[in-house]
Parts: C-alpha cells; structure tokens; sequence
C-alpha cells in the first residue's frame, strides 16, 4: 500500500542549496543541538520520575545488597547457632609423636581450632568460641563417657590405643546422624597428621625433618603461547569477572531500556503528541534525543547498581570483622582493587556501544508499530540476533580462543558482549579494541541513518505493520 | 499573498487523497476548510505543514516554499488529539513551547498569560490525563499557540467541546486574529465557519466544489428562503395557491418557503394582510452553509479513507 516513496518529508540539508538556505541551514544546526538536548532532558527527567522506575531501582538495590550480604550473613548464622562441638579424649597410647599431656591437647586444639584460638588456657577469647571444646579424660572412665556421648552431653568421644604394630588406632564415638557433619572429617584428618608426625618420630627423624617433608616444590608456569597472559591469576579472575558482569548489564540495558525506547516510540505515536512533535522537531532529533535521554536514565541506574554493588561487596569483610571478630576468608580471593580502570572503562564504552546500536533499531521498530502492545512482536527478530550474541559470549569463555569466537567479536551486532568477553579473557591484540569499536560505530552511523527514515515515515503510518519488503524498500527511498 | 496552494496532487498507492486543490488564504484571514470525512482535509493540512510532500503542485507561505519557513512560525493542532498523558500541564507545555524556539523564561510569561485567559490555572500542575476533555482541549490549543506562530493550522478544534468551553476557544481565536494570525481550520459544525470566517473552501473526494467569500457564496447560492410567521393563522393554506412560492415545511414557530427568481417577496406581504393575517416574522433568509455544503458534497455520507494511508 505504501510504494509511494514521497511519503517522507526530506531530510532539510537535500533541499536546495541557494544562500539564503544555507544560512537557516546553519541555525537549523544550532536547533538541533538545541532540540536534542531539550527531548534528552525531557525523556530522562520523564524516565526518571516515574513511580515504576524509582520503585524498581530501590526493589534491585535492596536485592544486590541482600544478595551481597547473603554469604556473611549464612557465615555468622553458621558460627552462632552451631553449638561447640564437646570433644572428649581418652589416651591410653602414652605419648604420641613426642606429645603428650597437655602438649598434646594442645596441638589438636591447634589443628582442630585454627591458630587463631590456639590457646587452651585463654579460653572463650574475645574473637568467638572455639568450634571444638577439648577435655580429656581417664581411661577407666570410657563406659560412662559413652553413655554421655548417648545422650548428648558429649558430642564427640575419641580413644587412642596403641595396637602391636605399634600404630596408634583412633576409634570416634559420635551420635551424629547429619550428613553434613563435618566433624568427622576433621577429626580424622587430624589423626592422619598425628599418625604420620608419629611414625616419623619413631623413625627418628626431627620436627624440623618432618615438616621440611611438606614444603611444596618449586612449580613455574611459562606459557609460550601466542597470546600470553602476564597476568596474576588473581587479576585474571578480576577480569572474567568485570567481563561477566559487562556481558549481564549489557544484556540487560539492551533488553530493557531499548524496549523502553520502542515502547516510548510507540506511545508517542499512539497518544498522537508525534503530530506535534514532528512539525517542532526533525524525526532525527526525536530518535536521538530520545535514545540519548533514555540511555542515560539506564545509565544512570546501572552506575547505581555497579556502585552499591562494588561497595555492598567491599563491606563484607569490615561487616564480618565486626560481627565475629575475625574475617574469614570464604570467597574466592578476587581482589577488587586488582580492577583495573581501564577495564572499567572499555566496559563502560562497550557498554554505550552496544545500547546505541540497538536502540536505534528499537525506535525504529517501535516507530512501525500502529498500537503498543504489538511493540513485543516486532522487536522479536532483533531480540533474536542479541540472544545469538549473549549465548555465544557465555560459551565462548571458556575457549576464547577459538576461531568462531574471534571472528564473532567483529560481527557489529555481537561485538560489544563478544569483545568484552575476550577482552576480559586477555587474549586480545591490542589493534582488536579500536577494531571493534570501529566497527561497532560505523554500524551505528549507519543503523542510525536507517532508523532515522524508517522512522520519519513509521511514525506516522498508522495503518497495518508493513512487512520486510515494504520497510526496505521505503528505508532505500528518500 | 498569505498562503497560496497551487494545483497539488496527492496520492497514497491507488487512493487519490488530494487532486488539482487550489486554494488561497490571505494573510491575517481566518479561514474554513470544509469536507466530509475522508475528503482530504488532513493531508491537505499535513502538506501545508510540510509533514507531506505534494506528488504535484506546490504551496507558498508569501512566495516561499512551505519547506522553506521556519517550523516554529506554523502551529498545528492535529484531529486526534497528541500530548503526553502522563506529563504535568505545565512541563508538557514549556516543553513543547521551547522545542518551537522559545526561551524557557518567555515561554513561561507566555504560559502564564494563558493559563489565566483560559481559567485553567488550577490544572497546570495535573497530569494532562486528569483533565476533563475541554480542558485537555484548551491544553491542546495552547501548545498549538504558544510558540506565537503566525500559521494557525488546526484540525477540528471544536469537536467535542461543550458551548462554554466551544465559546473560551471562538474568543481565543478572535484574539489571534487580532494579533494578525492567519488561522485555517477545518470543522464540521458550519454555524462557526460562518460566524468566524471570511473565506472558505469545501472540498469533496480531494477536490474543491466551492470556495471563496462566505457571504458571496451564500449570494451565489441565492435561492432565497422567506420564513412566515401569522400569530391568528399558523397554517396560513393559502400559500399553498400562490403561484412562485414553494411551501418547504410548516413549524410551529414558522412556515418556509422557497420563491423563485425574479418573485416579489412583497407580493406575500400584500395578501398576508388581506387575508387579515398578523404578521409577527417575516424574513428573507439566506441559504445556509448547511445546504450549500450538502448541496455540494451530496448527501450520501462519505466511507473513510482506505486504511494504511496516512489517516
């Protein structure tokens, strides 16, 4: 139905060239400076009030900070709720690797403890109770320390014997039935170090012998692969990380806010203020005020998150130090501060990358639906190439450097998420960055030049959706 | 000069929207725009606008291309009405009133001076869709105005308006005819076509039928209607008898008929009194754009546009 091509008023700098116009022509440059920041202005204030979006924004704070907080909190829990562990011991194999009496209690107070809470005479430290409350006993006192093992007045009862072989035999009453008792297992691994301190001793090797047997060799690692990675591992990891986190926010914003760019192109025109807005404004200062102004509000909130994020995680330790005394040191041992700007930065330009290049074609979308609730269906195809991207930069993690990996990355469409990937991998040339954002902006300048005349005739066709032909073949018309 | 439209065409695919329209509306006119439903009168508007471009012909602002004048000296009010539902009054306004060039603080004088003029300063800090449909109407208009355009295009301003509020909007007109803007506008209720305009053109499947003056106009279509009142004798039959006259319908406050060209009105005077009648309304009316309008568009109703063209 639309073959007419003049159905789009042409861009003002194809229309004539005498003086006079080339003069409105410059102070048209200046309005639309001017427009553009008055519809940014407009679209993020207009974002950034509305009820939804403040409500939002608290609901996923409070949720990074909740989830942030979810290990330390299940850490402390874990520390307060567990009763001490009473462990009573019965020797009757005399001195073990040199250790008896209270030296001996003393060192498995040591290792069942942690060095921290070495000290039997301090007792209950300021720092917290000890997971293991050692006694000893007499031997003649087992049967009766059975029954109270029965019963629950003493957790644990552990007997020592020296067998004919001259080995030590640990026999563990317990009347655990969790299965996540872990008890056990540190017990037992104690008692294979004692084992292994008294065998030694017996052989007649000293203490400073015995533990010279467990220094770890010298083990170096030289990759002489093309790529090399200089990197600690600790810096590495900060990097999958940031890159991770790149990945989902990107995935995010070009879900959400360019959604809401659709969406926003589809109320205007369904609530008719485009009418107006066309005849004060050039459809190109729409689209881009409008992208700009919504790209902000996403910005806005994602520096939000990443900040309360970044800080909510760098808290913990403090948070911990304080509620037990102690941090324990649980997590993988990413150093934050091994972050570095630069990163930050690249992603944060990514990032902007990416969002432009989609929202463009949002709005362009969005500009050819007739009502808003068809906004889901015809931005479907564009969601589907993102996913592809997404997809594929999750895969491509664990092997980034395979062909099809590097060959994505300069896809402009894939590019942001598949770039940071690598980028956070630290396998990339250093000419692949402003490759890719090379790329990357001419499809933008490109897209956007698309979506602008997509978009002057879309915004006010109010008939049926025109197909795919029909849009290419207007998109091709001036 | 004003604004001249010459011989444009228009077609969307097969569907003629618009063909060979002339028109011309002198600078600081108001003036009527005429047509049933689907006509052509938005895309007419839409082209003056520049929003289209004409297949053929073209349309001069004081021998400018259209194309070639400032956007902010055009203010448009769309059929359907457009604003942000959710955006305050106020914001949605100054918004509107910068995007069209001015300064934040002007446009807010001129907001200001508004506001009061149509007693809705009350509202200024609602949500337009908190607002009844005349004051969203009056918003409308503002955003039409504000900006001090010296092309007032709007289409349909006065559907669904209430007499009150139909009145607030007729004087906001009449002041920016005294500040010397040309006002076109289309509408279906002719009563105000005939009170506020000069000039008018009707149009009918794309094409004009009849246009000029008002008052030539009805001239032009002059077959007179004289309407008859006698207190003593409501029915007065004898008309019925006369030769020259024709009885077109019998109302309780009067009796109409048509008379012929080159009849005597007097005549009925003369044998109204010798039948003793007592005449309380005797009047030579002229047709009214009513019956011009059917006259010229036909009385069959228009089906709209095809849909997919640009409504």
């Amino acid at each position: 139905m639309l073959k007419d091509s003049t159905v789009i008023p042409e861009a003002p700098e194809q229309q004539h060239q005498s003086t006079v116009i080339a003069r409105s022509g410059s102070a048209a440059n200046q309005n639309t400076l001017r427009n553009i920041r008055l519809i940014t202005v407009r679209e993020y204030k207009n974002r950034v009030m509305q009820r939804s979006f403040i409500i939002g924004t608290i609901v996923i704070l409070v949720l990074i900070i909740i989830g942030a907080c979810v290990p330390t909190i299940l850490t402390y829990f874990a520390s307060k709720s567990n009763s001490q562990t009473k462990l009573t011991i019965v020797n009757n194999a005399g001195s073990i690797a040199g250790l008896s009496g209270d030296a001996l209690t003393q060192y498995m107070q040591t290792n069942l403890n942690g060095t921290q809470n070495a000290s039997v005479t301090s007792g209950q430290s300021t720092s917290g109770t000890p997971r293991f409350a050692i006694t000893t006993s007499m031997p003649d006192r087992v049967n009766s320390l059975q029954q109270q093992v029965k019963n629950g007045a003493v957790n644990i009862l552990l007997v020592l014997d020296r067998g004919v072989d001259q080995n030590v035999r640990y026999t563990y009453y317990s009347n655990s039935t969790s299965i996540t008792d872990t008890d056990a297992a540190q017990v037992q691994s104690l008692a294979a170090q004692l084992n292994f301190l008294d065998k030694s001793s017996r052989l007649g090797l000293t203490a400073a012998q015995t533990n010279s047997l467990f220094v770890a060799p010298t083990f170096a690692v030289v990759n002489v692969g093309q790529n090399q990675d200089t990197r600690s591992t600790g810096t590495r990891l900060a990097g999958y990380i940031v890159a991770f986190a790149g990945i989902v926010l990107i995935f995010m914003s070009v879900f959400v806010y360019g959604m809401s760019v659709a969406v926003g192109v589809a109320e205007e025109k369904g609530s008719r203020i485009m009418e107006i807005l066309v005849n004060a404004a050039t459809p190109f200062q729409l689209l881009v005020g409008k992208i700009v102004g919504i790209g902000a509000a996403g910005l806005t909130q994602m520096t939000c998150f990443v900040i309360v994020g970044i800080g909510a995680f760098l808290l913990q330790a403090p948070l911990l130090t304080a509620l037990l005394g102690h941090a324990s040191n649980g997590g993988l041992g990413v150093d934050i501060a091994n972050v570095s700007v630069t990163l930050l930065l690249i992603m944060l330009l990514y990032f902007v990358l990416g969002f432009s290049l989609y929202a463009t074609l949002f709005a362009a979308l969005g500009a050819l639906v007739k009502r808003q609730d068809e906004v889901q269906n015809a931005v479907q195809p564009l969601t589907m190439i993102f996913m592809v991207g997404y997809i594929a930069s999750f895969i491509g993690i664990s092997t980034p450097n395979a062909l099809w990996v590097q060959i994505m990355s300069f896809i402009p469409f894939w590019s942001p998420t598949m770039m940071l990937m690598r980028i956070g991998a630290g396998i990339v040339q250093w000419w692949e960055i402003p490759l890719s954002i090379a790329i990357t902006l001419v499809s933008i300048f490109l897209c956007a030049l698309l979506a602008a005349r997509i978009y002057r005739f879309g915004i006010l066709l109010y008939g049926q959706r025109p197909g795919l032909r029909q849009v290419w073949r207007l998109a091709r018309s001036k | 000069m004003g604004l001249v439209v010459e011989h444009i065409s228009k077609s969307f695919a097969q569907f003629h929207a618009v063909t060979d329209l002339s028109m011309e509306v002198k600078e600081g006119s108001i003036f009527g725009f005429l047509g049933a439903n689907g006509a052509g009168k938005t895309t007419t508007m839409r082209m003056i606008l520049d929003i289209l471009r004409p297949d053929s012909g073209q349309i001069t602002w004081n021998n400018k291309n259209v194309n070639e004048i400032p956007r902010n000296k055009l203010g448009y009010l769309p059929e359907e009405r457009g604003l942000y539902p959710k955006m305050e009054v106020e914001d949605q306004l100054l918004f509107l009133a910068q995007l069209n060039g001015l300064s934040k603080q002007a446009a807010k004088t001129e907001l200001n001076e508004w506001l009061d003029r149509f007693q809705i300063n009350a509202n200024r800090k609602k949500k337009v869709e908190e607002l009844s449909k005349g004051n969203q109407q009056k918003v409308q208009f503002l955003a039409t105005i504000l900006h001090d355009p010296e092309i007032l295009i709007m289409d349909e301003p006065f559907s669904g308006l209430d007499p009150v509020n139909a009145n607030v909007l007729k004087e906001a007109f009449l002041e920016m005819h005294r500040r010397g803007k040309t006002i076109i506008f289309s509408t279906h209720q002719l009563e105000q076509v005939e009170e506020l305009c000069q000039d008018v053109v009707i149009i009918n499947k794309g094409q004009s039928v009849v246009q000029g003056n008002v008052q030539e106009i009805k001239r032009r279509h002059g077959r007179n209607v004289i309407r008859l009142k006698l207190d003593n004798d409501p029915e007065a039959r004898w008309l019925d008898t006369m030769q020259g006259i024709r009885v077109d319908k019998r109302r309780q406050d009067y009796i109409e008929m048509y008379m012929e060209s080159g009849f005597n009105p007097n005549v009925i005077v003369e044998t109204a009194l010798r039948h003793n009648g007592q005449i309380s309304l005797f009047e030579l009316v002229e047709p009214s754009l009513t019956d011009i309008f059917i006259a010229s568009v036909g009385s069959t109703a228009q089906p709209d546009a095809p849909a997919a063209v640009l409504a």
